[in-house]
């Protein structure tokens, strides 16, 4: 198995240089073509290389070579870090091919170059080492090479000259991210023998309590800069809106992600944290996920809307990272493990869906000319495949069943649940909170993407453009794709778990099948108590279910409580859809019968009896959201910065204006003090050093005054 | 404009005698006649239109005068423009313009009186009259999606009788709409809506969601050209016309028409018959306001109060028709009195009745006063300032809710109000709550007036020959349950009807309808619309 | 707010008991004029005469009522010598005049029915009446019977008033809205035939000129009770033959 993984990765690295190499010898009509073939054998051998390691549950060990002082590199891929290649072969394997057909289809000349495909590339392997890094060296050169390739694609855009200072902001913000990041695993390696993570892990876990503190803030606050975390992902939606269309999924769908693995690697991995680490996840994974939440809502921008979703996403995740590092240090193994694979799964679920959404949304912008909900509608009749694809997309993101987002967020509300099994009340109290803000999230995340589709496809086209007619060439099957494994993971939960549980168990120390499954069916001492043909029942049902026909577990998710709340939660999509097909079709063949001798008339819309609906008379994405708008005025603090009205014969109106601003609230309570705060000290040294010689004489006295009297004593 | 209230207020109302002199230091030598019934008729030269909108101005400002309405008629050779305005406690001034037929255009009063807005509009529509300076013509009575252009049908040669078949259908009808908010669209309300149980009329709601900016009515869906088919009607038959455009109001509207016929005839109606239409009146008042409480406890969602108060309506309705057998007070006005007397046992059934229906109407005030939650969605909730009711020239309880005295029972008094003590309830707020405090005080005033008139009814005849067969024009004027509403009436010598003309509440206030919805929360809408608790069919005619 | 509740409570039923019994409390129905015998042809005449929409018709010594037409201005009863005969009730539902047999709605929907009521230029009395269905003292809910704010969910349409040119489209548009197996009542004499607006370039002279009518009920209004016994016609629970309950005399 080794042998395979090793091939696969040196299969790897060649296919991303053949690629570059072939579009640089092929020329610019055949780029396309090269990138989504070697876009899409990359992706496969990723997914090889992941899948091996998983099922094997064996990691990957290999040496580069040895530097003097910065001991050896190394290559190591554990089932982590599999997860992580897994959901980035996943993601790149549609995003080469909705590239490619994008780039065809489209024909925008200045897109296919040999600049584009390195870039392309030059980020896939970047990304690839970063999770295949052993050792913090390796770790931090990928990590700076990802954040610059990622800034290089942003900020390229020959056509559209757009928001250039979005990708420096987002250079900025990550610069600043990696020197914490780099800080604090110097701060682990002071204590290690050398700077290779096994050395690393060795260390973490005899740290003083304040350089654990230290390491793990530095590290949440680097690795929450790419994960877009609260106070400091204003970058995030700025930059996603400006990068080009065919670029947002690889950002969203894998470059979010490593945000987490850093996160989930320095913190779970290699430091042992105490549970006011997890805390601080917790209860700053909760506040990005509302935050998020409200700003995707009520947000008119399809691109600008997906970041704040993703946002929001990444807030559920870390929020559930936090519950796992509480439960850890709390010695709840098996609550840990749920709380880990509630976030692992979403971490899949959330790059599944959201590169299909940013693929179709990138889709709408080409075929349409515009981002604007308010312009939009009416698409379902102008391209009813992606509509359909799409609206999987927003299903899934809404954790509607039978798709994905519903298995990870009941996962992680019943982490939150589990919170019961702790001692301290306190952070039970923070746990509640939370797990209120995380429902909340997850009912606005159905407002907000009702009214995405509802806006976009369906009802009338609101704006003055036209389709694009070559936009209905573009291959829907990246996208489709996508849908299906939406589908799919939504309704075989108990078939990735088992392959999460590879990262999960050396984590938290428990095995989530085992945990989520087992022990309630087997006739554990625990279990003495409950009558065996109630066990032999649920056994069947949820272990043994479907063994018969397909290798595998069963299909129910079944959770039993501790001793002191002994409740069952049990869920399991499987059935649910089986049960649904089979509802529609009973439901579908009685409405044949009971209608088989009527006909159908179709009537024009009922608007009242007013003489014509027109599309000015229909609600706005903004009309829709403005109610969310309203209720959380006390967040949102809009400013009206205009309202005038024209009269003419002083009393006929003519025109009414208003117009409103809003400050992001993460910018006017955190960042505009800090702003003015800076501000004034730089003020305030500079009016120091106006150049008067007499001053300056002043100051070194009132200096050395000042050494004097703080060393009289000594 | 500072201190208008002050006219209005009665403390120093002017005679016509001071205006008159006024008026001719100010306009030169232009002599207003004082008619015989107390009114002024101020002619005005077919040469010297341009005066028009400086004497109006100087009238409705200056002197405090109401704006009353416009009524244009088309005489064999010319047009003649009445200008209605009433000097509170003193009389009517009718500034009359005539002009030759082939004029088409006169200068708007909308600058100066913007009451004016919607009558100019009506005349251009439907007589084909230009107003100069009018920002705002055309799609107003004859919707512009129905009707092509050119049809003025308030014209002696456009025939009423034959169907016009020749329609325009206009499949590129688009609302006018002004708001300018990003995202912002607007709602259609109507004109079918509301379970069916709201009269015809279409809202446009310009909204950006939660928030309406603004909320503009589109009205005439239910104009049935009341004043076209009357001419060449026998007063008589004209008559059930008047009574029959707006059935909730139906009582004071034959009552003005009949004062305005015998006006022409010259009679004067015994005073048995003035008392009980007085009482009459009151009763339809009463009634109006019982169902109108009714609607706006409806509107709040307030559905055991709603239900109190629409039974008392009902009880009402029935005491009506058991006293004059027709719940809406149909067929019994007719000029020269009453078309039957009452028995002594059946006022005394109706006085049990009111009585009644009054101690249930301040058990609900009571209980109204104390409910918070009702009390929240009525206060502060489309709000008319004194200064908009007066430059609008609103009428009745809504006008009075908003420091508008102007009652026409006091101002300018009919069928013997004079005789009889009464309160005119008068409220500054303008809200919603304001209005309802209104009705509930002016129906408890409508009470004591039936009251009073049973005390003080003489024995008499309560009907005198009345034939209309003298040619002549007049107004006859009353204070409807909604406000102030005039009928204008010529006949021609044979006792038919040539212009008939009726400016009713509803008509003015539906004007300042969108000044009270202006940037309020959808779930208001309904409230300010019972609120104001205007009818349609009135304005529409 | 509890109050309300009791205060609700505490005022007993009030409703009807309607059809399952007869409303004889004064002033539930107005009456309406009768076939009257006159003693000599010039009084019937004289009562065809005075009635300002035609609705009497004389034969012989006999007058005939249109009830149709009738707008109830009550000359026929108060400015006569010899005044009409007028009858007090209100089953007064009917069909129209072109038709020998309208069909009821399907018996499913006997049970519940579904109505939209369009003011196709109502004076506001006939609409008025109609709101009064919802008045506890009627409560049109305990019999199954619903308004509904859209034609989509409607098993009758109610029209009242003339229909002025303006509502015309509309009202078209409504009646189209309409699921099929709908069913069509006019009510009030102006939907039937105009009234007293008549037939003129803004009035179609009633909802027959431009729809088929089902029902009719006529008056000018027809008080509650009358529209009431329509409805229960348009359901099947009433049928159009069913004597009618003489009240109170009154000749």
């Amino acid at each position: 198995m080794a042998l395979i993984t090793g091939a696969s990765l040196i299969a790897f690295f060649f296919v991303c240089a053949a690629a570059v190499l072939f579009s640089a010898l092929l020329g610019r009509a055949r780029i396309p073509t090269v990138l989504a073939s070697a876009g899409v054998l990359a992706a496969l051998l990723m997914v090889l290389m992941s899948i091996t390691v998983l099922v094997t549950g064996q990691p990957f060990n290999a040496a580069l070579w040895t530097l003097d002082g910065f001991g050896s590199f190394t290559i190591r891929l554990d089932p982590l870090s599999s997860i992580f290649l897994l959901i980035s072969g996943i993601v790149y394997f549609s995003a080469s091919l909705y590239v490619g057909s994008f780039l065809k289809r489209h024909g925008d000349a200045a897109y296919p170059s040999l600049r584009y495909t390195s870039l392309y590339f030059a980020l896939m392997a970047s990304v690839v080492l970063i999770l295949l890094a052993g050792d913090t060296p390796l770790f931090l050169i990928s990590w700076e090479c990802m954040s610059i390739l990622c800034f290089l694609l942003i900020n390229y855009d020959p056509i559209r000259q757009s928001d250039k200072s979005a990708g420096y902001i987002m250079l900025a913000m990550s610069e600043a991210g990696f020197l914490a990041v780099a800080v604090a695993f110097i701060l682990v390696a002071r204590f290690a023998a050398d700077f290779s993570f096994s050395a690393l892990r060795a260390a973490g876990a005899t740290l003083s309590p304040q350089t654990m503190w230290s390491a793990f803030l530095l590290g949440f606050f680097g690795f929450g800069v790419k994960a877009g975390l609260v106070p400091v992902n204003f970058w995030l939606p700025r930059s996603y809106t400006a990068a080009p269309p065919v670029f947002i999924p690889v950002f969203a769908g894998i470059t979010l992600n490593l945000g987490f693995y850093g996160i989930l690697r320095l913190n779970a991995d290699l430091m042992h944290t105490g549970y006011g680490a997890g805390l601080v996840a917790l209860i700053v994974g909760s506040v990005t996920a509302l935050v998020g939440i409200l700003y995707a809502t009520t947000e008119g921008d399809m691109k600008t809307m997906l970041a704040h979703s993703s946002i929001e996403n990444a807030g559920i995740i870390v929020a559930a990272i936090g519950a796992f590092l509480v439960f850890r240090a709390f010695s709840e193994p098996v609550a840990a493990a749920l709380a880990l694979s509630a976030a692992l799964y979403h971490i899949v679920n959330h790059s599944v869906y959201k590169t299909l959404l940013f693929e179709g949304a990138g889709h709408v912008e080409a075929a349409t000319g515009t981002r604007e909900m308010d312009q939009l509608g009416g698409l379902a009749h102008l391209l009813p495949g992606l509509s359909v694809v799409f609206l999987v997309g927003c299903l899934a993101i809404s954790a509607v069943p039978p798709f994905n987002g519903f298995v990870s967020e009941w996962m992680t509300l019943q982490t939150m649940l589990r919170s019961a099994v702790l001692t301290s009340t306190s952070v039970r109290i923070v746990f509640a909170l939370c797990g209120a803000a995380l429902a909340l999230t997850a009912a606005l995340a159905v407002t907000c993407f009702v009214k995405t589709y509802a806006m976009n496809f369906l009802g009338f086209r609101r704006g003055a453009w036209e389709l694009r007619p070559e936009s209905k060439l573009v291959s829907k099957f990246p996208m489709a794709f996508l849908a299906i494994v939406c589908l799919l993971m939504g309704i075989l939960p108990t078939y990735i778990l088992p392959l999460l549980n590879e990262g999960v168990a050396p984590l938290a120390g428990a095995s989530i099948t085992t945990a989520l499954v087992q022990p309630f069916f087997t006739a554990t001492p625990e279990n003495a108590q409950l009558p065996p043909a109630f066990l032999q029942d649920f056994h069947n049902l949820g272990a043994q279910a479907g063994r018969r026909f397909i290798p595998g577990r069963g299909l129910v998710v079944l959770l039993r409580g501790g001793a002191a709340n002994p409740v069952v939660f049990a869920m399991s999509p499987s059935y649910s859809i089986i049960a649904l097909a089979v509802l529609f079709v009973v439901a579908w063949f009685g409405l044949r019968r009971l209608t088989r001798h009527r006909t159908l008339t179709r009537r024009p819309v009922w608007a009242g009896g007013i003489p014509r609906l027109l599309p000015l008379l229909t609600y706005t994405g903004t009309g829709f959201s403005n109610p969310v708008r309203v209720v959380f005025q006390a967040i949102f603090r809009p400013n009206i910065v205009e309202d005038t009205r024209q009269t003419v014969a002083a009393h006929f109106r003519t025109a009414i204006h208003r117009k409103r601003e809003e400050t992001h609230v993460v910018d006017r309570l955190l960042l505009k003090p800090v702003g003015i705060a800076v501000e004034w000290v730089a003020n305030f040294l500079a009016r120091m050093h106006h150049g008067k010689l007499n001053a300056y004489v002043t100051y070194v006295l009132a200096f050395f005054l000042l050494v004097l009297f703080f060393y009289r004593g000594g | 404009m500072a201190d208008y209230s002050s006219h209005i207020a009665g403390g120093s109302a002017a005679s016509l005698i001071d205006l008159t002199t006024a008026l001719e230091e100010r306009f030169g030598n232009r002599v207003a006649q004082v008619t015989e019934d107390g009114g002024i008729v101020l002619a005005l030269a077919p040469s010297e239109p341009a005066t028009l909108p400086e004497l109006c101005r100087f009238l409705f400002w200056d002197y405090g005068c109401l704006f009353g309405g416009i009524t244009a008629e088309e005489q064999p050779s010319r047009w003649q423009v009445h200008y209605a305005f009433l000097l509170p406690a003193s009389g009517w001034i009718d500034v009359t313009i005539s002009l030759p037929l082939e004029t088409t255009a006169l200068p708007s009063l909308v600058g100066d009186v913007h009451a004016a807005d919607w009558h100019e509009r009506e005349i251009e529509d439907l007589f084909g009259i230009h107003f100069e300076n009018h920002p705002r013509l055309g799609d107003f009575v004859l919707h512009d999606q129905i009707w092509r252009e050119g049809i003025d049908p308030m014209r002696k040669r456009f025939a009423a009788d034959h169907p016009q078949l020749e329609r325009k259908v206009d499949l590129e009808w688009q609302p006018l709409l002004v708001v300018g908010d990003p995202g912002s669209f607007a709602m259609p309300v109507g004109p079918v809506y509301e379970g069916g149980i709201g009269e015809s009329l279409h809202f446009l709601l310009e909204t950006v969601g939660e928030d309406v900016i603004r909320a503009v009515p589109r009205l005439f869906y239910k104009y049935r050209a009341v004043e076209k088919i009357a001419e060449g009607k026998s007063v008589l038959d004209a008559l059930l016309l008047a009574e029959r455009f707006a059935a909730t109001s139906a009582f004071a509207h034959s009552l003005a028409f009949c004062q305005a016929a015998e006006r022409i005839a010259g009679i004067k109606v015994p005073p048995r018959a003035q008392a009980l239409r007085v009482l009459l009146a009151e009763l339809e008042r009463l009634r109006h306001h019982a169902g109108a409480i009714a609607a706006i406890c409806e509107s709040t969602a307030l559905a055991v109060s709603a239900a109190q108060a629409a039974m008392i309506e009902e009880k009402l309705l029935r005491a009506t028709c058991a006293f004059t057998d027709h719940r809406y007070l149909f067929g019994l006005n007719t000029p020269g009195g009453l078309c039957r007397d009452f028995e002594p046992e059946k006022c005394k059934a109706l006085l049990l009745a009111v009585d009644n229906a009054d101690g249930d109407l301040q058990v609900l005030e009571n209980r109204l006063r104390y409910s918070s939650s009702f009390l929240d969605r009525l206060e502060e909730v489309g709000v008319v300032n004194g200064e908009s009711a007066r430059d609008l020239n609103l009428v009745g309880p809504i006008g009075r809710a908003s420091a508008q005295q102007c009652d026409l029972r006091r101002a300018c008094p009919y069928s013997g109000y004079e005789q009889y003590a009464f309160e005119v309830p008068c409220e500054t707020e303008g809200d919603g709550y304001a209005r309802l405090r209104v009705l509930f005080a002016e129906a408890v005033q409508s009470k004591k007036l039936i009251h009073r008139v049973v005390e003080k009814l003489e024995q008499g005849p309560v009907r005198v020959a009345c034939d209309v067969q003298r040619p002549g024009a007049a107004m006859g004027w009353v204070e409807a349950p909604r406000g102030a509403a005039l009928h204008w009436l010529r006949v021609n010598e044979k006792g038919v009807v040539e212009r008939y003309r009726a400016i009713t509440p509803s008509f003015n206030n539906w004007l300042g309808f969108h000044m009270a919805a202006e940037n309020f929360a959808f779930q208001d809408f309904p409230i300010i619309l019972a609120t104001f608790g205007l009818s349609a069919t009135e304005c529409d005619r | 707010m509890s109050f309300w509740f009791w205060h609700g409570l505490r005022k007993g039923i009030q409703s009807t008991r309607y059809p399952l019994g007869i409303e004889d409390s004064p002033g539930v129905s107005p009456g309406r004029p009768v076939n009257t015998d006159f003693s000599t042809v010039e009084e019937a005449q004289r009562a065809a005469d005075i009635c300002p929409t035609g609705a009497i018709v004389a034969h012989d010594r006999s007058t005939y009522v249109n009830h149709g037409k009738c707008v109830h201005c009550q000359r026929c009863l108060h400015s006569l010598q010899s005044p009409m005969n007028w009858k007090a009730g209100y089953e007064w539902a009917r069909l129209p005049a072109n038709q020998t047999e309208s069909l009821p709605l399907p018996s499913p929907f006997a049970k519940s029915m579904h109505i939209m009521v369009v003011d196709a230029g109502d004076c506001g009395a006939c609409l008025h009446e109609v709101k009064q269905l919802n008045n506890p003292l009627y409560n049109m809910h305990r019999l199954g019977f619903f308004f509904t704010p859209t034609p989509r969910s409607a098993d009758l349409l109610l029209v009242v008033g003339p229909v002025s040119e303006n509502m015309r489209g509309p009202l078209l548009k409504t009646w189209e809205a309409m699921p099929t197996s709908r069913k069509l009542m006019a009510v009030g004499s102006c939907a039937i035939s105009g009234g007293v607006f008549g037939k003129s370039f803004m009035c179609a002279g009633g909802v027959g000129q431009v729809l088929d009518v089902d029902f009719e009920v006529p008056g000018n209004p027809p008080p509650p009770l009358a529209i009431l016994h329509g409805l229960l016609v348009v359901a099947g629970r009433k049928s159009l033959k069913s004597p009618e309950p003489i009240l109170k005399g009154r000749s």
